[in-house]
């Protein structure tokens, strides 16, 4: 059984059509990169998914278990919030709590979010989760104190902690410096070879065929290409990801 | 004649603190209230709540007092406020309360406003409730972002509490003003001022305070 199912999403804002029906699945322990031109959807299928947008059209399905229908009656924001939690998203600009420090904002949500939140194993975990980020020594310094790429992975530890069965990425990289992708990179590069489940849209064509077992290649609203890494980025069947891809002239065979 | 003018005028500066904290207190709450029906999605909401702040912050304090005080009597022929001191003291307190949620109720509206949709999403995705998200994210944020503009209004509302003389509430400009009928002395009036300089300077302090606690994040 695939850990997701998304099938038939379609979403248009006012009159403007972003997403003309988009099915795809993936298996536990799988990771999936999206990759496509700016305005071609990836975002807004990532913000369906984790239900900041409602779609207009097509079902989630999360381990057997239909989470979202288009047709079924509209959510409760009880059942949004418990649905939503299968998912985590780390945004493109972080979005970190600029009140709290590195540690407070990967424990705030569980501890407020429980009904009887344990506050010490919550921080041991956060701890553990900042630790792994490499961040053992920036645990108590707050956001702007921070790099953006420290500050990144305070916000991939900060979705961590919630244990969602798919963590997405909104284009982790873009809004940072070129020599501080490398560290966040690594980051995902880290959690993708623990078998974590994550959807990675990004920019970064030699990262999404190195990490991921699937690229998704989106375009205009549809799902023009999807495959093996290797396939889609190295050997594209359609003449769109070709085009594409030949933006990206510094992607080593 | 020092010591009694600056007992009298104390006493007056007592009525006028008492205002000014009453104010305070009334119009912090219900201005947060305005501020979210201002930013109500439903217009029916919105569109009154609007029109509201128009008129108070488009008409001059001294002309609310005065229609509020003397309003109800003229076009309905009760004065429900009676004609003794603490009603009229009352009269001016609803008076301020009106005028000073308004503005604090913009103050609020764009501090909330001015928190970028990814502190709410942030919140969103990691399951809180809206109202986990308003009180434990955005709040401090909001709070941070409003003190100078606060401090300001503040600080005017201790200054246009001398306004409430026009129907007769007795505030220190009543009292240092007594004088000059009384004694035949302008000075008291003239030294009602340091009562207001000392007041303000000690607001700005407690503001320039609450300033640097929240400076450590940004």
């Amino acid at each position: 059984m695939p850990i997701l199912e998304v099938k038939d999403i379609h979403k248009s804002f006012d009159s403007e059509v972003i997403l003309k029906g988009i099915s795809f699945s993936m298996d536990a322990g799988e990771s999936v990169s999206i990759i496509g031109s700016s305005g071609s959807g990836k975002t807004t299928l990532l913000r369906c998914l984790n239900f900041l947008e409602t779609p207009d059209e097509g079902t989630i399905t999360v381990q057997g278990e239909q989470i979202f229908d288009a047709h079924a009656p509209a959510l409760k924001p009880e059942e949004i919030r418990e649905r939503r939690l299968h998912f985590g998203l780390v945004f493109q600009q972080f979005n970190l709590f600029p009140q709290y420090t590195a540690l407070e904002n990967v424990c705030l949500a569980p501890k407020i979010t429980s009904e009887k939140p344990d506050i010490k194993q919550i921080e041991e975990t956060g701890r553990k989760l900042l630790d792994q980020m490499g961040l053992s020594d920036r645990m108590n310094n707050y956001p702007h104190q921070l790099s953006g790429g420290q500050q990144q992975r305070v916000a991939i530890a900060r979705a961590l902690a919630l244990k969602p069965d798919i963590l997405c990425f909104d284009e982790p990289t873009s809004a940072l410096d070129p020599e501080l992708t490398g560290e966040v990179l690594k980051v995902i590069r880290g959690l993708a070879e623990q078998k974590t489940t994550m959807i990675i849209v990004t920019h970064e064509m030699s990262f999404a065929r190195d990490v991921s077992d699937k690229v998704i290649f989106m375009d205009g609203g549809v799902i023009v290409e999807q495959g093996a890494p290797d396939d889609v980025i190295n050997n594209p069947k359609e003449e769109r990801t070709r085009q594409f891809l030949a933006g990206y002239s510094g992607i080593r065979k | 004649m020092f010591v009694t003018v600056t007992l009298s005028l104390l006493e007056g500066f007592l009525g006028t603190i008492k205002l000014f904290a009453l104010t305070l207190l009334l119009s912090l709450p219900l201005g947060l209230i305005l501020s979210f029906g201002s930013m109500e999605k439903l217009g029916v909401i919105r569109y009154p709540i609007r029109f509201l702040i128009w008129v108070i912050r488009g008409t001059p304090l001294m002309l609310q007092l005065l229609v509020i005080y003397y309003g109800p009597g003229i076009f309905f022929g009760v004065n429900i406020w009676g004609g003794s001191p603490s009603g009229r003291f009352t009269a001016a307190l609803v008076a301020f309360v009106i005028n000073y949620s308004c503005y604090f109720s913009e103050i609020f509206r764009g501090g909330i406003q001015s928190i970028p949709v990814g502190q709410y999403e942030a919140g969103q995705v990691l399951g809180m409730t809206k109202k986990q998200i308003f009180f434990k994210v955005v709040l401090l944020q909001v709070i941070k972002r409003i003190v100078p503009p606060m401090s300001n209004e503040i600080i005017t509302l201790v200054k246009d509490t001398s306004l409430a003389r026009v129907i007769a509430v007795y505030e220190i400009i009543w009292n240092g003003q007594a004088f000059i009928k009384s004694s035949g002395i302008i000075w008291p009036l003239f030294y009602t001022g340091a009562f207001y300089l000392i007041f303000s300077g000690l607001l700005t302090l407690l503001f320039g305070y609450i300033e640097k606690k929240l400076s450590y994040f940004r």
